[in-house]
Protein backbone atom coordinates (compact mmCIF):
# COMPACT_ATOMS: atom_id res chain seq x y z
CA UNK A 1 0.00 0.00 0.00
CA UNK A 2 1.30 3.60 -1.10
CA UNK A 3 2.43 5.55 1.48
CA UNK A 4 0.20 9.09 2.40
CA UNK A 5 1.64 11.95 0.19
CA UNK A 6 2.45 14.87 2.76
CA UNK A 7 0.33 17.80 2.53
CA UNK A 8 0.93 21.62 1.62
CA UNK A 9 -2.61 22.67 3.89
CA UNK A 10 -3.19 25.62 2.12
CA UNK A 11 -5.51 27.11 5.00
CA UNK A 12 -8.27 27.40 2.65
CA UNK A 13 -10.51 25.77 4.74
CA UNK A 14 -12.85 24.48 1.90
CA UNK A 15 -10.21 23.61 -0.76
CA UNK A 16 -8.18 21.27 1.98
CA UNK A 17 -11.52 19.46 2.56
CA UNK A 18 -12.28 19.27 -1.33
CA UNK A 19 -8.42 18.23 -1.89
CA UNK A 20 -8.73 15.69 1.66
CA UNK A 21 -6.30 17.67 3.53
CA UNK A 22 -4.60 19.81 1.22
CA UNK A 23 -2.25 19.76 -2.17
CA UNK A 24 0.04 16.67 -1.87
CA UNK A 25 3.83 18.58 -1.49
CA UNK A 26 5.93 19.64 -4.26
CA UNK A 27 2.60 19.70 -7.06
CA UNK A 28 2.19 22.51 -9.40
CA UNK A 29 -1.05 23.42 -9.40
CA UNK A 30 -2.41 25.42 -12.28
CA UNK A 31 -5.72 27.60 -11.46
CA UNK A 32 -6.98 28.25 -13.95
CA UNK A 33 -9.89 30.96 -15.08
CA UNK A 34 -11.24 33.79 -16.95
CA UNK A 35 -11.39 37.56 -15.49
CA UNK A 36 -13.01 37.88 -11.86
CA UNK A 37 -13.58 34.64 -10.81
CA UNK A 38 -11.14 34.93 -7.82
CA UNK A 39 -7.81 32.73 -9.35
CA UNK A 40 -5.36 35.85 -7.74
CA UNK A 41 -7.12 36.01 -4.61
CA UNK A 42 -7.16 32.67 -4.09
CA UNK A 43 -3.05 32.16 -5.06
CA UNK A 44 -2.60 35.35 -2.19
CA UNK A 45 -4.47 33.80 0.17
CA UNK A 46 -2.40 30.38 -0.15
CA UNK A 47 0.66 32.52 0.69
CA UNK A 48 -0.81 34.49 3.28
CA UNK A 49 -2.09 31.48 5.19
CA UNK A 50 1.56 29.74 4.66
CA UNK A 51 3.48 32.76 5.54
CA UNK A 52 1.16 32.62 9.11
CA UNK A 53 1.59 28.90 9.73
CA UNK A 54 5.51 29.79 9.51
CA UNK A 55 5.62 28.37 5.48
CA UNK A 56 7.70 31.44 3.61
CA UNK A 57 6.16 32.08 0.36
CA UNK A 58 7.32 33.94 -2.83
CA UNK A 59 4.68 35.88 -5.88
CA UNK A 60 5.77 36.55 -8.45
CA UNK A 61 3.81 38.74 -10.15
CA UNK A 62 3.68 39.70 -14.03
CA UNK A 63 1.10 41.61 -15.06
CA UNK A 64 0.40 44.42 -12.28
CA UNK A 65 2.14 46.19 -10.02
CA UNK A 66 3.02 45.42 -6.39
CA UNK A 67 0.96 47.97 -4.86
CA UNK A 68 -2.22 47.60 -7.55
CA UNK A 69 -2.15 43.85 -6.92
CA UNK A 70 -2.75 44.74 -3.01
CA UNK A 71 -4.93 47.45 -3.68
CA UNK A 72 -7.29 45.09 -5.74
CA UNK A 73 -7.10 41.95 -3.24
CA UNK A 74 -9.78 41.89 -0.37
CA UNK A 75 -8.21 43.36 2.63
CA UNK A 76 -7.70 39.50 4.64
CA UNK A 77 -8.34 40.02 8.56
CA UNK A 78 -4.95 36.98 8.87
CA UNK A 79 -2.79 39.03 7.08
CA UNK A 80 -0.37 41.83 8.20
CA UNK A 81 1.84 43.65 5.84
CA UNK A 82 5.19 43.54 8.79
CA UNK A 83 4.75 39.62 6.35
CA UNK A 84 6.14 41.93 3.34
CA UNK A 85 9.48 40.95 2.73
CA UNK A 86 10.09 38.17 5.44
CA UNK A 87 7.37 35.29 5.14
CA UNK A 88 6.02 36.73 1.92
CA UNK A 89 8.13 38.13 -0.77
CA UNK A 90 6.43 39.59 -3.65
CA UNK A 91 8.47 40.00 -6.87
CA UNK A 92 7.71 41.92 -10.26
CA UNK A 93 8.52 40.34 -13.36
CA UNK A 94 11.40 43.11 -14.25
CA UNK A 95 12.22 42.64 -10.80
CA UNK A 96 13.27 39.22 -11.67
CA UNK A 97 14.78 39.96 -14.81
CA UNK A 98 16.87 42.53 -13.23
CA UNK A 99 17.98 40.57 -10.93
CA UNK A 100 19.26 38.52 -13.30
CA UNK A 101 23.22 37.84 -14.56
CA UNK A 102 22.00 38.16 -18.23
CA UNK A 103 18.91 38.67 -20.62
CA UNK A 104 16.60 35.85 -20.75
CA UNK A 105 16.97 35.36 -24.21
CA UNK A 106 14.88 33.50 -26.81
CA UNK A 107 12.01 31.18 -26.18
CA UNK A 108 13.86 28.52 -26.18
CA UNK A 109 15.42 25.31 -23.71
CA UNK A 110 18.20 27.61 -22.54
CA UNK A 111 15.54 30.36 -22.29
CA UNK A 112 13.36 28.09 -20.01
CA UNK A 113 16.76 27.01 -17.95
CA UNK A 114 17.54 30.56 -17.16
CA UNK A 115 13.95 31.81 -16.04
CA UNK A 116 13.72 28.38 -13.75
CA UNK A 117 17.19 29.54 -12.62
CA UNK A 118 15.75 32.95 -11.74
CA UNK A 119 12.68 31.81 -9.70
CA UNK A 120 14.99 29.27 -8.35
CA UNK A 121 17.06 32.14 -6.92
CA UNK A 122 14.01 33.42 -5.52
CA UNK A 123 13.03 30.24 -3.65
CA UNK A 124 16.45 29.94 -2.23
CA UNK A 125 16.67 33.54 -0.80
CA UNK A 126 13.31 33.81 0.54
CA UNK A 127 13.40 29.81 1.92
CA UNK A 128 9.98 29.33 0.02
CA UNK A 129 7.96 26.40 0.35
CA UNK A 130 5.04 28.05 -1.51
CA UNK A 131 5.46 29.62 -4.68
CA UNK A 132 2.77 31.31 -6.74
CA UNK A 133 3.36 32.69 -10.38
CA UNK A 134 0.67 34.89 -11.59
CA UNK A 135 0.19 34.92 -14.12
CA UNK A 136 2.12 32.03 -15.97
CA UNK A 137 0.71 33.24 -19.36
CA UNK A 138 3.51 35.62 -19.06
CA UNK A 139 5.92 34.06 -18.54
CA UNK A 140 5.75 30.84 -21.43
CA UNK A 141 6.58 32.30 -24.43
CA UNK A 142 3.57 30.41 -26.12
CA UNK A 143 0.78 28.18 -23.80
CA UNK A 144 0.05 26.17 -26.94
CA UNK A 145 3.90 25.56 -27.35
CA UNK A 146 3.15 21.85 -25.59
CA UNK A 147 7.54 20.72 -26.13
CA UNK A 148 8.35 23.69 -24.58
CA UNK A 149 5.93 24.05 -22.13
CA UNK A 150 6.60 20.25 -20.74
CA UNK A 151 10.36 20.93 -20.64
CA UNK A 152 9.64 24.32 -18.50
CA UNK A 153 7.23 22.32 -15.71
CA UNK A 154 9.59 19.50 -15.79
CA UNK A 155 12.40 21.48 -14.65
CA UNK A 156 10.39 23.53 -12.29
CA UNK A 157 9.10 20.93 -10.95
CA UNK A 158 12.27 19.03 -10.16
CA UNK A 159 13.10 22.42 -8.79
CA UNK A 160 10.10 22.64 -6.44
CA UNK A 161 11.53 19.01 -5.65
CA UNK A 162 14.64 20.00 -4.45
CA UNK A 163 13.31 22.78 -1.89
CA UNK A 164 10.32 21.19 -1.01
CA UNK A 165 8.54 23.47 -2.23
CA UNK A 166 4.36 24.01 -3.80
CA UNK A 167 3.77 25.82 -6.66
CA UNK A 168 0.53 27.55 -7.94
CA UNK A 169 0.62 28.87 -11.62
CA UNK A 170 -2.64 31.04 -12.48
CA UNK A 171 -3.44 31.43 -15.87
CA UNK A 172 -6.13 33.35 -17.62
CA UNK A 173 -6.82 30.53 -20.43
CA UNK A 174 -9.51 27.44 -19.73
CA UNK A 175 -7.66 24.11 -18.90
CA UNK A 176 -8.86 22.97 -22.66
CA UNK A 177 -7.31 25.85 -23.99
CA UNK A 178 -4.33 25.35 -22.42
CA UNK A 179 -1.30 23.50 -23.32
CA UNK A 180 0.09 22.97 -19.70
CA UNK A 181 -3.44 21.44 -18.23
CA UNK A 182 -2.08 18.24 -19.43
CA UNK A 183 1.51 18.95 -17.54
CA UNK A 184 0.74 20.09 -14.49
CA UNK A 185 0.17 18.20 -11.15
CA UNK A 186 -3.40 19.67 -10.21
CA UNK A 187 -5.64 22.03 -11.44
CA UNK A 188 -8.07 24.43 -10.15
CA UNK A 189 -11.03 25.48 -12.35
CA UNK A 190 -12.26 29.03 -11.13
CA UNK A 191 -15.60 30.26 -13.34
CA UNK A 192 -18.80 32.15 -13.45
CA UNK A 193 -22.02 30.17 -13.36
CA UNK A 194 -25.09 32.03 -14.51
CA UNK A 195 -28.59 30.64 -13.16
CA UNK A 196 -31.33 32.55 -14.02
CA UNK A 197 -29.27 35.96 -14.41
CA UNK A 198 -27.37 35.51 -11.32
CA UNK A 199 -23.77 34.79 -11.86
CA UNK A 200 -22.07 32.80 -9.09
CA UNK A 201 -18.26 32.26 -8.33
CA UNK A 202 -17.76 28.73 -8.66
CA UNK A 203 -14.51 26.52 -8.05
CA UNK A 204 -13.63 22.85 -9.17
CA UNK A 205 -10.92 20.39 -9.04
CA UNK A 206 -11.01 18.13 -12.01
CA UNK A 207 -7.06 16.80 -11.26
CA UNK A 208 -4.91 16.64 -8.63
CA UNK A 209 -2.07 13.62 -8.79
CA UNK A 210 -1.76 12.24 -5.30
CA UNK A 211 -4.12 12.66 -3.72
CA UNK A 212 -8.16 11.42 -3.78
CA UNK A 213 -10.33 14.00 -3.82
CA UNK A 214 -13.70 16.06 -4.95
CA UNK A 215 -14.87 16.74 -8.61
CA UNK A 216 -17.81 18.51 -7.80
CA UNK A 217 -18.70 21.97 -8.61
CA UNK A 218 -18.60 24.53 -5.41
CA UNK A 219 -19.62 27.81 -4.64
CA UNK A 220 -16.80 30.33 -3.20
CA UNK A 221 -17.36 34.06 -1.95
CA UNK A 222 -14.01 36.10 -1.91
CA UNK A 223 -14.15 37.63 1.71
CA UNK A 224 -12.11 39.66 4.00
CA UNK A 225 -12.22 36.28 6.26
CA UNK A 226 -10.45 34.47 2.97
CA UNK A 227 -11.98 31.90 -0.04
CA UNK A 228 -14.82 30.61 1.42
CA UNK A 229 -16.38 27.52 -0.30
CA UNK A 230 -20.28 25.96 -0.34
CA UNK A 231 -21.69 23.22 -2.03
CA UNK A 232 -23.44 24.16 -5.48
CA UNK A 233 -27.41 23.30 -4.67
CA UNK A 234 -29.02 21.75 -7.07
CA UNK A 235 -32.45 21.29 -6.16
CA UNK A 236 -33.09 17.79 -6.21
CA UNK A 237 -32.41 17.55 -10.11
CA UNK B 1 -49.64 41.64 26.10
CA UNK B 2 -47.60 42.42 23.44
CA UNK B 3 -44.45 43.80 25.99
CA UNK B 4 -45.05 39.68 27.60
CA UNK B 5 -44.64 38.11 23.77
CA UNK B 6 -41.05 39.44 23.23
CA UNK B 7 -39.64 38.59 26.61
CA UNK B 8 -42.12 34.96 26.50
CA UNK B 9 -40.24 33.91 23.01
CA UNK B 10 -36.83 34.42 24.43
CA UNK B 11 -37.54 32.23 27.12
CA UNK B 12 -39.20 29.94 24.94
CA UNK B 13 -36.03 29.55 23.12
CA UNK B 14 -33.85 29.64 26.04
CA UNK B 15 -35.64 26.37 27.11
CA UNK B 16 -35.31 24.49 23.66
CA UNK B 17 -31.65 25.23 23.86
CA UNK B 18 -28.87 25.24 20.71
CA UNK B 19 -28.14 23.47 17.68
CA UNK B 20 -31.68 22.73 17.70
CA UNK B 21 -33.51 24.20 14.40
CA UNK B 22 -36.92 25.64 15.33
CA UNK B 23 -39.43 26.94 12.67
CA UNK B 24 -41.41 30.00 14.47
CA UNK B 25 -45.31 30.45 13.33
CA UNK B 26 -45.97 33.88 13.62
CA UNK B 27 -48.68 35.80 12.98
CA UNK B 28 -48.06 39.60 10.70
CA UNK B 29 -49.62 41.75 13.51
CA UNK B 30 -46.52 40.45 16.34
CA UNK B 31 -43.84 40.59 13.21
CA UNK B 32 -41.95 43.43 15.13
CA UNK B 33 -42.41 42.18 18.88
CA UNK B 34 -41.39 38.95 17.92
CA UNK B 35 -38.30 40.08 15.72
CA UNK B 36 -37.81 42.46 19.11
CA UNK B 37 -37.89 39.05 20.97
CA UNK B 38 -35.39 37.27 19.14
CA UNK B 39 -32.74 39.84 18.75
CA UNK B 40 -33.03 41.60 22.09
CA UNK B 41 -34.56 39.78 24.48
CA UNK B 42 -32.72 36.39 23.37
CA UNK B 43 -29.57 37.05 21.55
CA UNK B 44 -28.03 40.39 23.51
CA UNK B 45 -29.34 40.01 26.95
CA UNK B 46 -27.36 36.45 26.88
CA UNK B 47 -24.30 37.84 25.32
CA UNK B 48 -24.50 36.32 22.07
CA UNK B 49 -24.21 37.52 18.71
CA UNK B 50 -27.59 37.59 15.80
CA UNK B 51 -26.82 37.04 12.66
CA UNK B 52 -30.25 38.18 10.82
CA UNK B 53 -31.13 37.11 7.16
CA UNK B 54 -34.19 39.18 5.86
CA UNK B 55 -35.70 38.80 2.37
CA UNK B 56 -38.95 40.29 3.48
CA UNK B 57 -38.31 43.37 4.92
CA UNK B 58 -34.98 46.15 3.97
CA UNK B 59 -32.06 46.11 7.02
CA UNK B 60 -32.08 49.58 7.24
CA UNK B 61 -36.16 49.50 7.91
CA UNK B 62 -35.50 46.58 10.69
CA UNK B 63 -32.57 48.83 12.04
CA UNK B 64 -34.96 51.88 12.16
CA UNK B 65 -37.64 49.74 13.91
CA UNK B 66 -35.06 48.14 16.65
CA UNK B 67 -33.61 51.42 17.45
CA UNK B 68 -37.39 52.76 17.82
CA UNK B 69 -37.56 49.86 20.37
CA UNK B 70 -34.59 50.62 22.01
CA UNK B 71 -33.08 47.49 21.71
CA UNK B 72 -29.66 46.72 21.86
CA UNK B 73 -28.10 46.16 18.34
CA UNK B 74 -24.48 45.72 19.75
CA UNK B 75 -24.32 41.40 17.99
CA UNK B 76 -26.19 41.95 15.55
CA UNK B 77 -25.65 41.40 12.08
CA UNK B 78 -27.88 41.60 8.92
CA UNK B 79 -27.36 39.79 5.71
CA UNK B 80 -30.15 41.61 3.52
CA UNK B 81 -31.58 39.64 0.11
CA UNK B 82 -33.94 42.32 -0.60
CA UNK B 83 -32.64 45.89 -0.94
CA UNK B 84 -30.52 44.59 -3.71
CA UNK B 85 -33.93 44.00 -5.51
CA UNK B 86 -35.69 47.64 -4.57
CA UNK B 87 -33.53 49.32 -7.20
CA UNK B 88 -32.64 52.11 -4.72
CA UNK B 89 -29.72 53.90 -2.77
CA UNK B 90 -28.54 51.28 -0.69
CA UNK B 91 -27.01 53.24 2.63
CA UNK B 92 -23.79 50.69 3.55
CA UNK B 93 -23.17 50.25 7.20
CA UNK B 94 -20.40 47.62 9.11
CA UNK B 95 -23.04 45.26 10.46
CA UNK B 96 -24.60 44.60 6.81
CA UNK B 97 -23.76 42.51 3.83
CA UNK B 98 -25.91 42.57 0.84
CA UNK B 99 -26.99 39.61 -1.26
CA UNK B 100 -27.78 40.83 -4.62
CA UNK B 101 -31.59 38.77 -4.21
CA UNK B 102 -33.05 35.98 -2.46
CA UNK B 103 -32.50 33.34 -4.73
CA UNK B 104 -28.97 33.37 -4.49
CA UNK B 105 -29.11 30.49 -1.64
CA UNK B 106 -25.40 29.60 -1.95
CA UNK B 107 -24.32 33.22 -1.33
CA UNK B 108 -26.24 33.18 1.64
CA UNK B 109 -24.57 29.94 2.77
CA UNK B 110 -21.50 31.46 2.42
CA UNK B 111 -22.43 35.05 4.04
CA UNK B 112 -23.44 33.12 7.08
CA UNK B 113 -20.05 31.63 7.13
CA UNK B 114 -18.44 34.95 6.77
CA UNK B 115 -19.90 36.19 9.79
CA UNK B 116 -19.59 32.90 12.29
CA UNK B 117 -16.01 32.88 11.35
CA UNK B 118 -15.89 36.68 12.18
CA UNK B 119 -17.18 35.86 15.56
CA UNK B 120 -15.11 32.97 16.38
CA UNK B 121 -16.63 30.91 19.13
CA UNK B 122 -19.50 33.17 20.28
CA UNK B 123 -23.02 31.72 20.39
CA UNK B 124 -25.25 32.86 17.57
CA UNK B 125 -28.65 33.27 17.08
CA UNK B 126 -29.17 32.99 13.16
CA UNK B 127 -33.05 34.26 12.20
CA UNK B 128 -34.61 33.38 8.71
CA UNK B 129 -36.92 36.10 7.56
CA UNK B 130 -39.00 34.61 6.62
CA UNK B 131 -39.95 31.27 5.23
CA UNK B 132 -42.35 32.80 3.15
CA UNK B 133 -40.47 35.41 1.04
CA UNK B 134 -37.87 33.15 0.49
CA UNK B 135 -40.54 30.37 -1.02
CA UNK B 136 -41.95 33.39 -3.45
CA UNK B 137 -37.68 33.68 -4.93
CA UNK B 138 -37.12 30.19 -5.21
CA UNK B 139 -37.80 26.35 -5.91
CA UNK B 140 -39.22 24.03 -3.13
CA UNK B 141 -36.95 21.82 -3.99
CA UNK B 142 -34.12 24.13 -3.80
CA UNK B 143 -35.20 26.14 -0.99
CA UNK B 144 -35.38 22.69 1.07
CA UNK B 145 -31.67 21.47 0.10
CA UNK B 146 -30.86 25.31 0.93
CA UNK B 147 -32.62 24.70 4.55
CA UNK B 148 -31.26 21.06 5.05
CA UNK B 149 -27.43 21.96 4.48
CA UNK B 150 -27.09 25.58 6.45
CA UNK B 151 -29.90 24.22 9.56
CA UNK B 152 -27.47 20.97 9.65
CA UNK B 153 -24.37 23.16 9.33
CA UNK B 154 -25.63 25.76 12.14
CA UNK B 155 -26.81 23.04 14.35
CA UNK B 156 -23.42 21.32 13.88
CA UNK B 157 -21.58 24.73 15.39
CA UNK B 158 -24.15 24.67 18.13
CA UNK B 159 -26.18 27.99 16.95
CA UNK B 160 -29.51 28.71 17.42
CA UNK B 161 -31.21 28.43 14.12
CA UNK B 162 -34.80 29.70 13.69
CA UNK B 163 -36.64 29.94 10.44
CA UNK B 164 -39.72 32.60 10.91
CA UNK B 165 -43.05 31.75 8.37
CA UNK B 166 -46.67 32.93 8.69
CA UNK B 167 -48.21 29.35 8.43
CA UNK B 168 -51.65 30.98 7.16
CA UNK B 169 -50.11 32.36 3.73
CA UNK B 170 -47.68 29.44 3.09
CA UNK B 171 -47.68 26.97 0.15
CA UNK B 172 -48.77 23.67 1.38
CA UNK B 173 -45.19 22.12 0.03
CA UNK B 174 -43.43 24.40 1.52
CA UNK B 175 -45.06 24.29 4.89
CA UNK B 176 -44.34 20.29 4.75
CA UNK B 177 -41.20 20.91 4.23
CA UNK B 178 -40.22 22.99 6.63
CA UNK B 179 -41.84 20.68 8.89
CA UNK B 180 -39.51 17.82 7.43
CA UNK B 181 -35.96 20.28 8.01
CA UNK B 182 -36.64 21.83 11.39
CA UNK B 183 -36.70 20.02 14.56
CA UNK B 184 -39.32 21.46 16.31
CA UNK B 185 -41.96 23.98 14.62
CA UNK B 186 -42.88 26.28 17.59
CA UNK B 187 -46.56 28.28 16.74
CA UNK B 188 -46.05 31.45 19.11
CA UNK B 189 -49.69 32.21 19.16
CA UNK B 190 -51.13 29.96 20.67
CA UNK B 191 -48.50 30.12 23.14
CA UNK B 192 -49.18 33.52 24.00
CA UNK B 193 -53.40 32.99 24.07
CA UNK B 194 -52.69 30.13 26.37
Amino acid sequence: MASERERCVTGIEGLDNILGGGIPTNNIVLVAGSDGTGKTTLAFEFLVRGAVSGENGVLITTVESKSKLLANIPSLVFYDEKMLGKQLSIVTLKEMIDGTDKPFGKADEPGMDKIIASIEKLVIGAKAKRLVIDSIDTVLPDEKEDRLNTYFLTILSEMLHKHGSTAILVSKASTAESGIGSVVDGIIQMSNLERKGDLLRTMQVPKMKGTAHSRAKYVIDLTSAGVLVTTLLKGGI
Amino acid sequence: MSEDLHSRIALKLEAVGPSVSIGLEIKIESYFDIVRGLIDDFASKRGMNCIYITSSVPSATLNSALQALEANTDGLRFIDCVSHTMMGAIQRVDNTVFVENPSMLENIILKVEYFLRLAGDKKTVVIFDSANSFAIHNDPKMLSEFFTIILNSLKAREAYPVVLMIPDQLRVEVKEMLGMVCDVIMPIEEERQS
